[in-house]
């Protein structure tokens, strides 16, 4: 009874998420080499350079190979008749369950990043939370939002 | 009442009040604008621009009274308004959930009331669907019974039911008594609402005031001695709590709760009367909070968790159904109300390797925050030892209070952070549920759950912290709508 949900997202969100953390790792780029020159025309502390490289290291190590590799491995999914479930979380794993008759809409996503790597982000609403699963295959996303539509009978007056 | 009425003059009045309170900000800055009006010199343009403005004020009030009417008509309520953009609403009276009424000072020497009308779906979420501002009590009366008419009229013959329902039969379930009113007031957390209030106060004073002097003043304040800064706190700090005991009892003044049919009526105030419907088949959940100074008093309030159609701002405090009770009354009182709650459950309990874990939780900054403010403020930050003590008892009672318990239909949790909380839910009311879980809990099998509710526009969050594992994978198991047969029933 308590396994872990069937589904993974997909494998190209792998690559994706290490898109972003060189994103952010680029942007503190950026302000450090601002600091540096700071440190060379004003002559502030040689030390922040030290800092600054250290936090970019950190940055590389965690937010480009760490961080999506463990994301990925946890992030699962199962769809069934009657419910969804959903598990995530690195250092807090997070297991909810959100009961098909509960769901009232479910929309996709899909920014400029995620369409060049053919995915879409699908976000499940009820009438107090909304839930998302992100980072899935394109068309994997189109039919689960319209498997998932078909399924959610709303029973109104309970809401 | 099928001819068009339109309302009270007194509206008019109300509109011009309410127009100035809007724009009181550039009234303000047109009145400095012409700041030396008292010394001789009068700017003429600046005043012009005063009077014209008051004058458009004034006249928007009046024409948007006498442009506003409403009237009923084929099971629809009707309301025109808007001088050059006419404006028509029509509500079908199966749509509206319930009517509120309510009472300002300008209302009541004439016997009038304001009527919100809210329905299922509004739209615009911060307003009721739509507000007649002034009309004759007898009016509403007359109003509200012709909805419920039509409305009886409508299921009945929807499900062909031949019995024809008495359309008022309102029945008084629960009154505040006034010793209740003044413990609730004395014990309220309004202290700091009022104190933020003079706060707020005072920063504006300073801006008037000329700051240099005031502050060698209060320089010299210091030489004087602490003791009167903190006399001065003190008094100020009971004015304030002597205002915000005086205000809560004007508002809760003759608390009542009247069953009517399927809605719960609540009637409170006493300066300003007000009247709020819930309808039965909208309630979402029962919380009970305890604060720190009624728990051991043996007091606790009870709110309903609505799904409520247009929430209006405030809404936490119309929706306080036992505003302050005695803990053990509330099964009894409830009962006559909601019969479908239970409210004294079993408790089960977190495991003791979890109270090290609620401890930490509460006051692991406290002692994290010891450890500079005693060195850099030698003397005196060692009192912050005392803090972290005190939030270390919280974090142990907070193991305490904690608890859950599962039957048929309801799920009961209860928690505290600061005020111990107890919410009472049904199966078929939870949105959803989620149990969390970090890397160290796994190792000792504990976990937390947290389940959501729809409480007006958004969601209300119940939780138990670190419980046994296998509890709360009972709970998520109950919640799973995994029999189809017993899922069907439930709808």
């Amino acid at each position: 009874m308590w396994r872990e949900p069937a589904q993974r997202i997909s494998e190209r969100a792998l690559s994706l998420w290490r898109v972003y953390g060189a994103i952010q790792a680029g942007v503190t780029l950026l302000v450090s080499i601002a600091v540096g020159g700071a440190v060379y025309f004003w002559d502030w502390p040689e030390w922040l350079l030290a800092i600054a490289a250290g936090i970019i290291l950190m940055e590389l190590i965690l937010s480009v190979w760490l961080i999506p590799d463990l994301r990925w491995k946890r992030w699962r999914y199962e769809v069934t008749e009657q419910d969804i479930e959903l598990q995530h979380g690195i250092f807090i794993i997070q297991r909810t369950l959100v009961p098909m008759v509960r769901v009232q809409h479910v929309d996709t996503e899909q920014g400029p990043l995620l369409r060049k790597y053919r995915l879409s982000t699908i976000s499940i609403s009820t009438a107090a939370t909304v839930h998302k699963i992100p980072a899935l295959d394109e068309q994997e996303a189109e039919e689960l939002r319209r498997s998932i539509s078909s399924l959610a009978r709303v029973a109104e007056d309970d809401v | 009442m099928f001819e068009p009425k339109r309302l009270h003059p007194v509206s008019a009045v109300i509109n011009f009040v309410k127009g100035l309170k809007d724009s009181a900000l550039p009234i303000i800055a047109l009145i400095f604008l012409n700041g030396n009006i008292f010394s001789g010199e009068v700017e003429w343009i600046p005043l012009l621009i005063t009077i014209g403005f008051l004058l458009l004020v004034l006249g928007g009030g009046v024409i948007r009274w006498l442009r506003f009417s409403y009237r009923v008509e084929q099971g629809e309520l009707r309301i025109e308004h808007g001088l050059i953009l006419r404006k028509k609403r029509y509500i079908p009276f199966h749509r509206i959930q319930s009517l509120d009424f309510s009472e300002g000072i300008f209302h009541r020497p004439f016997n009038l009331v304001k009527v919100s009308i809210e329905t299922a779906g509004s739209g615009d979420l911060q307003k009721a669907e739509a507000e007649l501002t002034a009309i004759k009590r007898e009016d509403a009366d007359e109003l509200e019974t012709i909805i419920s008419r039509e409305k009886n009229k409508r299921t009945i013959e929807e499900e062909g039911i031949e019995e024809d329902r008495v359309v008022s039969s309102r029945e008084k379930v629960y009154e505040m008594k006034m010793k209740d009113i003044v413990v609730m007031a004395i014990t309220s957390g309004g202290v700091g609402v009022v104190l933020s209030g003079v706060g707020v106060f005072a920063s504006q004073l300073t801006e008037v005031l000329p700051l240099g002097t005031i502050y060698s003043e209060f320089l010299a304040w210091l030489r004087i001695g602490v003791l009167v800064v903190a006399f001065a706190a003190f008094v100020i700090l009971l004015i304030a709590y002597g205002i915000s005991i005086l205000l809560t009892i004007l508002r809760y003044a003759n608390f009542s709760v009247f069953l009517d049919a399927d809605d719960l009526v609540i009637t409170r105030g006493w300066l300003e009367k007000k009247q709020m419907t819930i309808p039965l088949n909208r309630i979402q959940g029962l919380r009970i909070d305890e604060n720190l100074i009624r728990q051991p008093l043996g007091y606790a309030s009870v709110t309903l968790i609505s799904a409520g159609g247009a929430i209006q701002q405030g809404a936490e405090h119309q929706l306080r159904l036992l505003p302050l009770i005695k803990k053990r009354e509330i099964e009894k009182v409830l009962h006559q109300m909601i019969s479908d709650y239970d409210f004294d459950v079993e408790w089960n309990r977190p495991p003791s390797r979890s109270m090290r874990r609620y401890i930490l939780r509460h006051s692991w900054f406290a002692w994290v925050a010891v450890i500079p403010l005693s060195i850099f403020l030698f003397p005196y930050g060692l009192l912050a030892i005392l803090a972290a003590i005190a939030f270390t008892g919280i974090g142990f009672l907070a193991y305490k209070d904690a608890g859950w318990n599962l039957s048929d239909q309801q799920l009961t949790l209860k928690s505290r952070f600061i005020n111990k909380q107890t919410f009472i839910m049904k199966r078929k009311r939870i949105q959803s549920a989620a149990v969390t879980q970090t890397i160290l809990q796994k190792r000792v099998d504990l976990e937390s759950i947290r389940v959501t509710l729809k409480s007006g526009v958004g969601g209300a969050v119940a939780r138990c912290l670190y419980l046994d594992q296998q509890d709360t994978r009972q709970m998520m198991h109950w919640y799973r709508p995994n029999d189809t047969v017993e899922k069907r029933s439930d709808l």
